[in-house]
């Protein structure tokens, strides 16, 4: 079976390399981009199983990349796992107020994973999703 | 109406004596009589008779005798003189012996009911003048007691007044020292007052202030509050807020009184306040810090867990990851540390020579690789003519970091990637005499909201990367400094920060 493509979208590069090697010792394909504008690039050239999506970034959050994903026919099927230090409930607020500004309504996220998380538990999250 | 009016005979001729006295009693008189001078004279003691009427020739003292003795004892008291026919030697001298009036003998009863009269009139106008005397002696000393009344009211006013009350002279001595001015400056009241002039009492420089007031202010007489730490001769320092009144009279420079508050415990609240408020904004938002502690320890878990990979496959670029993550959060964990310290902390500034113009030098050159890297550039316009001064280095060194690093920050956040990002750092002195230090940059600028926010403890713009105490330390520090920051922003177009510290010469010019 082909390993698959996991896109990591964060800002640190702290969180990248972590988030990278957790994917490599679980043997998935990680990709990288270092902010919202950068990772829906990515997306739309080569789109990958599933997406680790930061909140706050420069130039593009994680916010307006995740809403923009689930309203986009092509791209809402994506599993996205959030990895954030935000807390969840601050989350669900602005996607409501981009549901009222850009209009459709987005389902809350399938995993929410609050910063720190052990690398297991990272693993574990990817896995039930992908496989 | 007056009482019944006394009157003393002397004569001599005891039938005279009898005659007169019967008429005039029974004109209604109280009389009196004596046979010669010395009787007359102690009759005159004892009833002290309104009215005397006295012959001259009298054996023994005579009444030019009498009369002398009577003026001494009472000189208001009237005389009549009776005298011969013809004798005016007499009768001059007796007048200028104080007789009031003179009749000839043989006595006839209308010239001395005419001189009576006329002696009554005279009784009549001087008790009444005397009356008037009196009660104007009382209204004066009714108005004397009034006015000490009211200057007592005011020495005690000035005595009990909290602010300390000082006036001078128009020779500049001075004249009024109150307990809370002696208080202040420290010199008993009884070495001042009178024998201090203003340059023995003030130190130069605050003497001159009030000195200057009077010279080039004469049309505006009264100084507005003002500020200062006034410095007494004993060496204490005590902040007060001062004004003063020059005072003229008709168009006559006749003094000056100073006015001064002491600010000691006011200025201890306002510290201890602003301290406490400090330690309730470093309380309330212990969240904040705790999200910010929280993202150092998911860098060092991580960093661990790469170390980790990287050792068990031996993968040298893992363990170099690795090892930079967790070394770059235990830096982030350390400059936290010490922000906060910083910010909680009271801390004088640590004056000493320095140039601002180097250490702007070793700022840009410092920050200059990391700004090329991120596409910015990094310029700067000294003025050279600034050269040494007395600052504390450290307060310049760290707010200007933190300001250029917000700026490259805001270079970095800047949506618009096609404008050239640079952000310049400008020094000069300005017209009141401040040192200003301005960082420029083209990047993102700030909207309203985030701009009124930038000194709320632990607010950060940067997401979980700052940690929102980077403005508030240095705005702390050149508060403390006695300086001041402001800010011109606008969102799209990049934002200004100017820091103004006081200019101060590396020798001080002040010899206070």
């Amino acid at each position: 079976m082909m390993s698959k493509k996991v896109l990591v979208v964060d800002d640190d590069p702290d969180v990248r390399s972590f988030v990278i090697t957790v994917l490599d010792e679980n043997q998935y394909i990680p990709l990288v981009a270092k902010d919202g504008v950068e990772g829906f690039e990515m997306i739309e050239k080569d789109p990958p199983d599933l997406v680790i999506l930061d909140v706050l970034m420069p130039r593009g959050s994680g916010i307006r990349l995740y809403h923009k994903l689930k309203t986009t026919e092509k791209y809402k099927q994506i599993p996205i796992i959030m990895f954030t230090g935000i807390a969840l409930n601050s989350f669900l607020k602005s996607q409501k107020v981009l549901d009222e500004f850009k209009g459709g309504e987005v389902p809350e996220p399938d995993i929410y994973l609050e910063k720190p998380a052990d690398p297991e538990e990272l693993a574990a999250a990817v896995k039930k999703k992908i496989g | 109406m007056m009482s019944t009016i006394k009157i003393l005979i002397v004569d001599d001729e005891e039938i005279i004596v009898k005659l007169l006295s019967m008429s005039l009693r029974s004109d209604g008189y109280e009389t009196f009589s004596a046979y010669s001078g010395q009787q007359g004279l102690e009759v005159f003691k004892s009833e002290s008779p309104d009215i005397v009427i006295t012959d001259i020739k009298m054996p023994g003292m005579d009444g030019l005798e009498l009369l002398k003795k009577i003026k001494e004892i009472d000189p208001e008291k009237e005389a009549i003189i009776v005298t011969g026919h013809g004798d005016i030697d007499s009768t001059i001298t007796a007048l200028q012996y104080g007789a009031s009036d003179f009749i000839n003998k043989p006595v006839r009863d209308d010239a001395l009911a005419i001189a009576l009269e006329r002696a009554k009139t005279k009784i009549a106008l001087r008790k009444k003048l005397k009356d008037y005397t009196t009660n104007l002696e009382i209204k004066i000393a009714e108005a004397t007691e009034e006015i000490r009344r009211r200057a007592d009211f005011q020495k005690l006013l000035i005595k009990s007044s909290h602010d300390a009350i000082i006036a001078f002279n128009h020779e500049w001595k001075v004249v009024i020292y109150n307990p809370e001015a002696a208080r202040i400056f420290g010199e008993a009241p009884k070495d001042v007052r009178n024998k201090m002039t203003i340059d023995e009492l003030y130190t130069p420089r605050i003497a001159n202030i009030f000195k200057n007031q009077f010279r080039n202010e004469k049309d505006k007489k009264v100084l507005p509050w003002k500020e200062n730490i006034i410095k007494t001769k004993d060496g204490r320092q005590i902040p007060v807020r001062y004004t003063s009144d020059t005072i003229f009279e008709n168009g006559q420079f006749v003094g000056t009184v100073n006015f001064f508050q002491d600010l000691t415990e006011i200025k201890r609240l306002e510290k201890e306040l602003v301290q406490s408020e400090r330690m309730a904004a470093v309380g309330q938002t212990v969240s904040g810090l705790a999200h910010y502690v929280k993202n150092i320890l998911v860098g060092l878990k991580g960093g661990s867990y790469v170390v980790d990979v990287g050792i068990q496959k031996n993968d040298t670029e893992k363990l170099k990851a690795g090892w930079e993550t967790i070394k770059k959060n235990i830096k982030r964990a350390g400059d936290l540390t010490q922000d906060l310290l910083t910010y909680s902390k009271q801390r004088e500034p640590e004056m000493e020579t320095c140039s601002p113009n180097g250490i702007v030098e070793e700022l840009t050159e410092l920050l200059k690789d990391y700004a090329i890297s991120k596409g910015i550039r990094l310029t700067k316009e000294l003025d050279t003519g600034i050269g040494e001064v007395m600052a504390d280095p450290k307060t310049i060194h760290n707010s200007l970091l933190n300001i250029i690093n917000n700026a490259i920050d805001a270079c970095i956040e800047d949506e618009n990637v096609s404008k050239k990002h640079e952000v310049t750092i400008k020094t000069y002195k300005d017209e009141k005499n401040m040192l200003c230090f301005e960082v420029i940059d083209n990047g993102c600028g700030m909207d309203d909201d985030t701009r009124k926010q930038l000194f709320t403890p632990l607010f950060s713009s940067k997401g979980g990367k700052g940690t929102g105490l980077g403005l508030l330390v240095t705005g702390k520090l050149i508060e403390e400094h006695r300086g001041s920051i402001d800010i011109e922003t606008s969102p799209g177009n990049g934002s200004t920060f100017r820091i103004k510290l006081p200019y101060e010469r590396p020798k001080a010019l002040d010899i206070n």
